[in-house]
């Protein structure tokens, strides 16, 4: 296991930088220079001061310069400083991690669980009134953007019904657990109707398929319940597309969660990504990417690390 | 009995309590707001003096040496009492107030306004001021309450750049290196001002909290606590001000138009913009006057601001718009698709036409589009055919500073002073040296806007801009399209609340001191 697990660190690594490779020189190939974006169409700033901004900025070297001064200094645990005004870059991600992960976190963790069970209820009353009314909704939570149904959120039980704030982290001058809870209920909620819809489906499928295996009807002949045989024996087998789903629908998430940020004001990455992007401000652009492309690549780790401990007969290798 | 009297001393125990947790609520008053939503916001941005925008809520913990009136026509002064120009106009002297403090207390006096400007020009902190202030050769203090800003040539439109450009503090800043002030964590932590507010808590990412100003000089204010909330979304910030959560916001044309509500009022005003199609005169295709007078005829803007804009904008056909500036017996350029097309084949336009036009923008508002879109139908009209292509800033920027591009729609400022045009307009600020991407090149426009610099007699600054007018009017260097309205939204509870839209915000005497909330 641990073999796997340094062989499996070890190819990432060229993996991380290909996509860091890539993400520098697409972003460089837009048109847009960082500097213009300190003086909007219709201002102006003397030529001698936009090439004082250029050297501070480190512009003005060849971009494979860039890049190698770059990369020594992230190895050297350095992300940068921003363009727009000299923050470390690390500073302002590490500012946003937590709301990022209580973002993310809560949304995965209230898809998963809802998202599971509800599977399972299909399953269970598979043909029955209910598990068609959760299909249904789980075809629309699968079809429904996630921007226009967080918006749709916002606008009737926010804004029509008052039940949850209109976006934000807390209220100003409030800030302790409740408040935020309440603050996060609603985009969490509506980020995990991706997961919520898609796990249904795949584990009731998943289940159904194995419900009609043999050992399945052993067990029942052995005396077991349905519900019984349901959670005992039949779900450990199911678990592994849904593990699949989850590990590969991971970075769908983050990118609604994007969209969620902007909507809810809720202060995560994705904004702070967003806000990079518009700026052109590098640094910034690939600290964040740094970060979301190794969580990405550990949660497909997890996830082939999980399947070992889920069926003994998957050996990692 | 013993439960009847529990009861009651139970009950007055309540009463005592709300009406103690009353009194203390009943004391601070707070308004919250979007302050940095729309064109004009820089959420987030902290020194003053290196962004350009986001001068609304500068305003509101830093002071300038001068401030327009909220109608924005007569400039007077805030941090400077008084002001006399030689009679050459070489010399512009300052009398400062003498009661003005610091946020720590000290002393406002004339060495932080030379520190000030000293600053912008110093090539280690590029900013956008000092393009407009270039002319200042050096700053004089001659005491604690008189600056003297001596002129390489005359220049009234210095007093109109001052009007954003905040004072900071000499004892505070002197000691950091001017090159790590642009970044310095001064600005976000402990920033001192002589605004009728000042810092209180900065929440990164969330909201910024401001405290009354106890001392300021024109009164300690009446609302306690300013809070700017940071939003992401626009839109976000207009459904926080309809549920009440917030007091004031910007809003879009599409939000007026879409919420009414008794709990906040909408105030409308110009926005000093100008929005114009411009043509890449090192193109020769446009250069004969007759083919852009047959674009400019083709497009019917009256109609284009009735359906589009509902009402809220007006037609502009001359680079200023401001009324004053504005003679009568223009070149009104009706609409007219017939003499359009007459125009444009005694001009040869079919011959030279060759393959669509790219037509150029940075807006991406809905409003915009289908401004573009109309646009791309009426021209199509008259045989001129272009392909409207939305960009973001930065983009929009390389492609016309690099030549890439034939035809743009975008918007100048243009006021509250039209000297803000010359940059843009004159021949020699033709890219590199300056922002006249269209390059024009109109040596008696160049001369008109070198006078309106210099003149410093009122109504004889107005007959230059008025000639501006004509002249622009008559040769069309851009096609003026409209000058359209902004909107923001306030909560029926303020009162006091003055507000005017202008590029980049702030600028004028709101009175932050006098708001209250009901």
């Amino acid at each position: 296991m641990t073999n796997y697990l340094i062989k499996r660190i070890l190819l990432n690594i060229p993996i991380l930088l290909a996509v860091l490779v890539v993400v520098f020189v697409f972003v460089r190939l837009a048109p847009g220079d960082p500097v213009d974006t300190f003086v909007p169409p219709g201002q102006d700033m003397t030529l001698e001061q936009k090439q004082v901004l250029r050297h501070q900025l480190g512009l003005d070297r060849p971009a494979y310069a860039q890049f190698y001064y770059w990369v020594k200094e992230v190895a050297q645990g350095n992300l940068g400083y921003r363009y727009k005004d000299g923050s470390s870059v690390s500073h302002e991600i590490e500012r946003r991690v937590p709301a990022t992960l209580l973002l993310t976190g809560t949304g995965i963790g209230i898809g998963v669980v809802l998202g599971v069970l509800l599977g399972l209820v299909g399953a269970h009353m598979k043909g029955s009134a209910v598990d068609h009314a959760l299909s249904l909704l789980a075809y629309i939570g699968v079809s429904g953007p996630v921007f226009l149904l967080g918006i749709l959120a916002l606008y009737f039980l926010s804004m029509t019904l008052g039940w949850f704030p209109t976006g934000g982290y807390a209220t100003p001058g409030k800030g302790g657990a409740v408040d935020i809870l309440w603050h996060l209920i609603l985009p969490a909620s509506v980020l995990s109707i991706q997961y919520v819809a898609m796990l249904m489906r795949y584990t009731r499928a998943s289940l159904i398929e194995v419900m009609t295996q043999d050992y399945i009807r052993t067990g029942r002949a052995k005396g077991l319940s349905r519900s019984q045989v349901l959670t005992r024996h039949a779900f450990r087998n199911a678990l592994i597309p849904i593990v699949t789903v989850i590990g590969s629908n991971f970075a769908n998430i983050i990118g609604g969660a994007v969209f969620l940020e902007t909507i809810f004001s809720w202060p995560g990455m994705g904004t702070l990504l967003l806000d990079g992007i518009g700026a052109r401000d590098y640094p910034l652009i690939m600290g964040i990417t740094l970060w979301i492309a190794i969580a990405v690549l550990i949660v497909n780790l997890l996830t082939d690390v999980i399947y070992a401990f889920i069926d003994p007969r998957i050996a990692l290798n | 009995m013993k439960f009847q009297t529990g009861a009651q001393i139970v009950a007055a125990c309540v009463i005592a309590a709300s009406t103690l947790l009353g009194t203390a609520e009943a004391g601070a008053s707070t308004l919250t707001g979007a302050f940095d939503t729309g064109p004009a916001g820089a959420p987030q941005q902290f020194n003053p003096l290196t962004v350009t925008a986001g001068y609304s809520w500068f305003n509101k913990y830093f002071s300038t040496l001068v401030l327009y009136n909220v109608e924005m026509n007569k400039i007077s002064g805030d941090l400077a009492s008084d002001w006399t120009i030689a009679p050459d106009g070489k010399k512009i002297t300052f009398q400062l107030r003498k009661d003005v403090k610091w946020h720590d207390g000290q002393r406002f006096t004339a060495k932080d306004v030379k520190f000030t400007l000293d600053m912008l020009k110093n090539p280690d902190m590029p900013n956008q001021f000092w393009a407009r202030l270039s002319d200042i050769q050096s700053v004089d203090v001659v005491d604690d309450n008189t600056l003297v800003l001596n002129l390489d040539k005359p220049n009234i439109a210095l007093l109109d750049a001052l009007t954003n450009v905040m004072i900071v503090p000499q004892h505070a800043l002197a000691g950091i290196p001017v090159k790590d002030i642009r970044t310095s964590a001064w600005w976000k932590t402990q920033p001192i001002g002589t605004g009728p507010y000042k810092w209180g808590k900065y929440v990164p990412d969330q909201y910024l909290e401001l405290d009354a100003n106890s001392s300021y000089y024109r009164g300690r204010p009446r609302i306690d606590t300013l809070i700017n909330r940071y939003f992401k979304d626009d839109g976000a910030a207009v459904l926080a001000l309809q549920s009440g959560d917030i007091q004031y916001s910007y809003m879009s044309l599409a939000q007026v138009r879409n919420t009414k509500s008794d709990k906040f009022r909408t105030i409308a005003g110009p926005s000093r913009v100008l929005n114009y199609i411009g043509m890449n005169f090192k193109d020769p295709r446009f250069k004969d006057v007759r083919i852009r007078q047959a674009f400019l005829m083709a497009i019917d803007r009256a109609a284009l601001i009735k359906y589009l804009y509902a009402g809220e904008a007006k037609v502009a056909n001359c680079v200023v718009t401001d009324p004053q500036d504005v003679p009568a017996n223009l070149n009104p350029y009706a609409y007219d698709p017939a003499t359009a097309k007459q125009l444009l084949a005694q001009a040869g336009w079919s011959k030279i036409a060759g393959a669509p036009i790219e037509l150029l923008t940075y807006y991406n508002d809905p409003v915009s589009k289908n401004a573009m879109a109309v646009i791309q139908a009426m021209l199509g009209a008259v045989g001129v055919y272009v392909q409207p292509r939305f960009v973001d800033a930065p983009t929009y920027g390389e492609l016309v500073r690099t030549g890439q591009f034939s035809m743009v729609y975008a918007g100048i400022t243009n006021g509250p002073d039209p000297d803000v045009l010359s940059s843009v307009l004159k021949a020699d600020y033709a890219p590199p040296h300056g922002y006249n991407l269209m390059h024009v090149n109109m040596p008696e426009l160049d001369a008109l806007l070198d006078q309106g610099r210099t003149q410093t007699d009122v109504s004889a600054r107005t007959g230059i801009y008025q000639n501006v007018c004509r002249y622009t009017n008559a040769n069309l260097p851009w096609l003026p399209m409209l000058e359209a309205n902004r909107f923001a939204g306030v909560s029926n509870q303020v009162q006091g609340f003055l507000w005017t839209p202008a590029p980049g915000g702030g600028r004028y005497m709101e009175h932050a001191e006098r708001w209250s909330i009901k």
